[in-house]
């Protein structure tokens, strides 16, 4: 013990700790304890039991979640099977689909199916010319279509690299002991795979439970747990905040239990691939091959469907609420830059400023975690993974409940802003950072000790050099995500800092589809040009697509 | 190669940095921030004009429905953020007049002494008409509702919507009329016919949208859809009496903008102001020299049948209202 208060490295881990516990643990804990009562007296958990629409949200984002993981499974599933084990044409197609689901921001995702099949939509009056009518898309239809849509590819690219990673030879020793193909890969495949499928099903469960655009855009008359917390949060302003503290809580604990389950489904047995040898892509001539290639293509189609409605709807002329399609312009872009473009400036400067010191702040943390191990680390590597159970609208309500007034007021500056990106990238910086620093073997580090630079230039001058490929693509990823984020940043902010997320929400909100097609399209732009600088310019390979 | 940098060079970039922080302001920089509860259309008629008006100065706005702006003004009086609220009736405003600054803008000269406050606490801005905002592709055949009678017949039951009241002064003068006008039995079969949504914003969107089939609001926020050209939404001013409301913008006290903000409430009364929200947010002028019938196609407020209501009473009564309000709400499912 004594030893370890004279390491400087204890010191840094006790520093990042009181960080962590200032800046997560403060604010989780003010959520949960806030349900719990405030001044009155009363309790979160009484005004919950009171209104039966509670537990209907409840219910209902739990059926919401299951349905959707279903329908994304079924569809990433057999996508990413084909894709692993077949060359088709059309292949070339599907290998975009992990950029699409980082380029398109869930709110962008529902306001375009919205501008497609909504009841001033592009489809749903041609289709109206022609007499049919499209049941409405708000509700469950559109909740199930447009999440479906969007979270299926995160299934896709789980079971990928799952399947890529999955050694042939066990296949196919299988078949030479007389098991056919398709038995040979059912029996033996599938049990070693499936573990990465269920884990990537769960992670898509999560995410619809906290889903926060989606969800209030297309929602309307369906009751969910996600869009009744922000309005909690929204009425709740300047009483005490009892029923956001209460519904929060209970997301944090539906997610902790999914999460549970989902360690639980990935650590029972233990399957170790020794030596692995991916399959060979076959070839698929012929019908099933053109079959295989126009199924795929559509899905990627569908999934472009957001990009390609943001551009048609940036250009289109509009009266107010009511899109003029057909009609071109380019007002709608003018106007962004003339005369509204502080959401940009905003959200530029805030999605720098977090990038920045979430990395740097990752990178600090896992290097004491993989090469500074002390008492203490475990702890700090437990908290790094914590926001991973917290939706975006959970660290909003926790942050601003603990920095509106007190010794630390930060609401009204942007600083709460950069502070909520920094809390909801942290888990991906440092799982990034770690497991880079796995693969630097410590002898480098010793090597260059002994010959006697100092430990902290050391870290400098050697260990970090060796990071920064990992490090530019972690910080490539985390500005994509963060510049798209919306559940924390709705809350926390205030007037004069809104990001283009926040100002594409409320434009449509307003009914103004033009305008937030303008801005949305600039978010596109925004997230796409640095993955295209990273990956073209400076040879990147961010999503590890070369199995 | 070493750079070295001298004490002068040092000194130069200093008194240079410095020089450029403090280059002589302009007369009326800076900026106000608004606490509006009106839609983006509105906001943008008040900075596009600002922009000839005021150059230099910088209106960022904070949304949300007036309730729950005023609460939130009410939270931050230690330390106010805003520096003007625009807007709302003077029956949600009653119960935050703490939260205001009185002052009198030399505006008001062009607006009607009746819509006067006493002590200057507020200042008339628009004037609103409750409607029923009409989708009648959602209708299901029947015919448009003329009369509050035929908006009250439960086949419109689970077809109507209305935003809260406690969040949204609009729904709470319409309510408050309606209870006035057709008594408590009115408001308990509207209760169980309409739903309620926490937002005023979504009333519009849903209508717009096809999702509800009436949507009780007001006009200016009805009308941008038939402006726009979206031929199934039909305004509907019941013929047994509508109710009207002055909107009313306050100077918040302590406003960090000090006299920046005194200009911004006088900016937006003016009458370039008034005229641009006419033509691009519909919304009426409190100010009596702008000719509506002429701009737009809005019915001539003469021509309008209102059903008087008084606002003081609605003020001062608003709690209870509220409360008997959630009841009703409660016991018809919302």
């Amino acid at each position: 013990m004594r030893s370890d208060l004279r390491s400087v490295w204890f010191w840094l881990t006790l520093a990042a700790l009181a960080v962590l516990g200032l800046f997560l643990l403060l604010p989780l804990f003010n959520v949960l304890a806030g349900s719990f009562g405030g001044n009155s007296g009363r309790s979160g958990w009484s005004l919950v039991r009171q209104d039966g629409k509670y537990l209907t949200a409840v219910v209902n984002t739990l059926v919401l979640g299951g349905v959707v993981t279903l329908l994304a499974s079924l569809i990433g599933v057999p996508m990413a099977y084909f894709t692993a084990r077949f060359d088709f044409s059309g292949k070339a197609i599907v290998a975009i689909l992990p950029l699409i689901t980082l380029v398109v921001p869930e709110v962008i995702a529902a306001q375009t199916w919205l501008m497609a099949f909504g009841n001033n939509g592009l489809v749903s009056r041609a289709l109206a010319e022609r007499g049919l009518e499209l049941p409405s898309f708000y509700g469950w239809f559109g909740l199930i279509t447009v999440m479906t849509f969007t979270y299926y590819t995160y299934v896709y690219i789980g079971t990928l690299a799952a399947i890529r990673g999955f050694d042939v030879q066990l296949e196919e020793a299988a078949q030479s002991l007389g098991t056919s193909p398709a038995l040979s890969r059912w029996k033996v495949m599938v049990p070693v795979v499936l573990p990465s499928v269920l884990a990537s099903a769960l992670l898509v469960f999560t995410l619809v439970v906290g889903n926060f655009a989606v969800a209030t855009i297309l929602s309307n008359k369906v009751p969910l747990l996600s869009v009744l917390t922000y309005q909690a949060t929204v009425s709740e302003v300047g009483s005490d905040p009892l029923l956001q503290s209460t519904l929060a809580s209970i997301s944090v604990a539906i997610v902790m239990v999914v999460l549970f389950l989902q360690r639980w489904v990935v650590g029972r047995g233990r399957r170790e691939v020794v030596q692995g040898r991916g399959a060979r892509a076959q070839r698929l001539a012929g019908w099933p091959g053109v079959l295989l290639g126009s199924v795929a293509a559509a899905v990627v189609v569908i999934s472009l469907l957001p990009v390609v409605t943001i551009v048609v709807g940036a250009f289109t002329q509009a009266r107010g609420p009511v899109m003029r399609w057909g009609t071109w312009t380019t007002a709608n872009l003018e106007r962004v830059f003339t005369r509204a473009p502080d959401p940009l400036f905003n959200t530029l400067t805030y999605a720098a400023i977090a990038t920045a010191v979430g990395i740097a702040f990752s990178v600090a943390v896992s290097y004491l975690v993989v090469k500074k191990r002390n008492r203490l680390t475990p702890l700090l590597d437990y908290l790094t993974a914590l926001p991973l159970a917290l939706s975006g609208t959970v660290i909003g309500i926790g942050l601003v409940m603990s920095f509106n007034t007190g010794w630390l007021p930060l609401t009204g500056t942007g600083a709460i802003i950069v502070l909520a990106y920094v809390v909801r990238r942290l888990p991906f910086g440092t799982r990034n950072a770690s497991s880079t620093l796995y693969n630097i073997p410590d002898s480098i580090e010793e090597a260059s000790i002994s010959l006697g630079v100092p430990p902290l230039a050391s870290f400098f001058r050697v260990v970090l050099p060796l990071m920064v490929p990992a490090i530019v693509a972690a910080a490539v990823l985390t500005w994509t995500t963060t510049v798209a984020e919306l559940s924390a940043s709705i809350i926390v902010y205030s007037g004069g800092r809104e990001t283009m997320p926040i100002q594409i929400f409320r434009l449509i909100d307003s009914g103004l589809m033009a305008q937030a097609s303008a801005y949305g399209l600039l978010l596109v732009a925004v997230i796409v040009l640095p993955i295209l600088l990273a990956t073209r310019v400076f040879r990147i390979d961010l999503f590890a697509s070369r199995a | 190669m070493s750079l070295s940098i001298t004490r002068r060079t040092a000194l130069v970039g200093v008194t240079g940095l410095g020089a450029t922080i403090a280059l002589p302001g302009r007369a009326q920089t800076g900026s106000v921030v608004i606490y509006t509860s009106n839609n983006a259309q509105a906001v943008e008629a008040v900075t596009e004009v600002g922009r000839k008006r005021l150059p230099g100065v910088k209106f960022s706005t904070i949304t949300g429905g007036s309730g729950q702006l005023l609460r939130r003004l009410e939270a931050e009086a230690a330390k106010p953020q805003g520096d003007v609220f625009w807007s709302s009736s003077a029956n949600t405003l009653g119960a935050f007049t703490a939260l205001f600054e009185p002052y009198r803008s030399p505006e008001l000269a062009a607006i009607p002494k009746a819509l006067h406050h006493p002590n200057g606490l507020w200042s008339a801005a628009n004037i609103h008409v409750a409607v029923a905002m009409v989708n009648r592709n959602q209708l299901g055949g029947a015919p448009l509702p003329k009369t509050w009678a035929d908006l009250l017949d439960p086949r419109f039951k689970g077809k109507m919507i209305i935003a809260d009241p406690a969040n949204s002064s609009t729904a709470l003068t319409i309510l408050w009329g309606v209870e006035k006008m057709l008594g408590a039995d009115g408001l308990k079969r509207l209760a169980s016919n309409i739903k309620v949504t926490s937002a005023a914003a979504t009333v519009l969107r849903s209508v717009g949208q096809g999702e509800f089939a009436i949507g009780l609001t007001f006009e200016s926020n009805a009308y941008a859809y038939v402006a726009g050209g979206q031929k199934e939404i039909s305004l509907v001013y019941p013929s047994d009496g509508t109710f009207s409301t002055a909107e009313y913008l306050a100077l918040i006290k302590g406003a960090p903008a000090g006299e920046l903000a005194k200009r911004a409430c006088d900016h937006l009364l003016s009458k370039d102001v008034q005229t641009e929200l006419l033509l691009a947010a519909y919304r009426r002028p409190a100010r009596s020299d702008i000719d509506v019938a002429k701009l737009v196609e809005l019915p001539a407020l003469s021509s309008i049948k209102i059903f008087p209501v008084d606002e003081e009473e609605a003020a001062a009564k608003r709690a209870d209202f509220l409360k008997r309000w959630q009841a009703l709400a409660a016991a018809s499912g919302n």
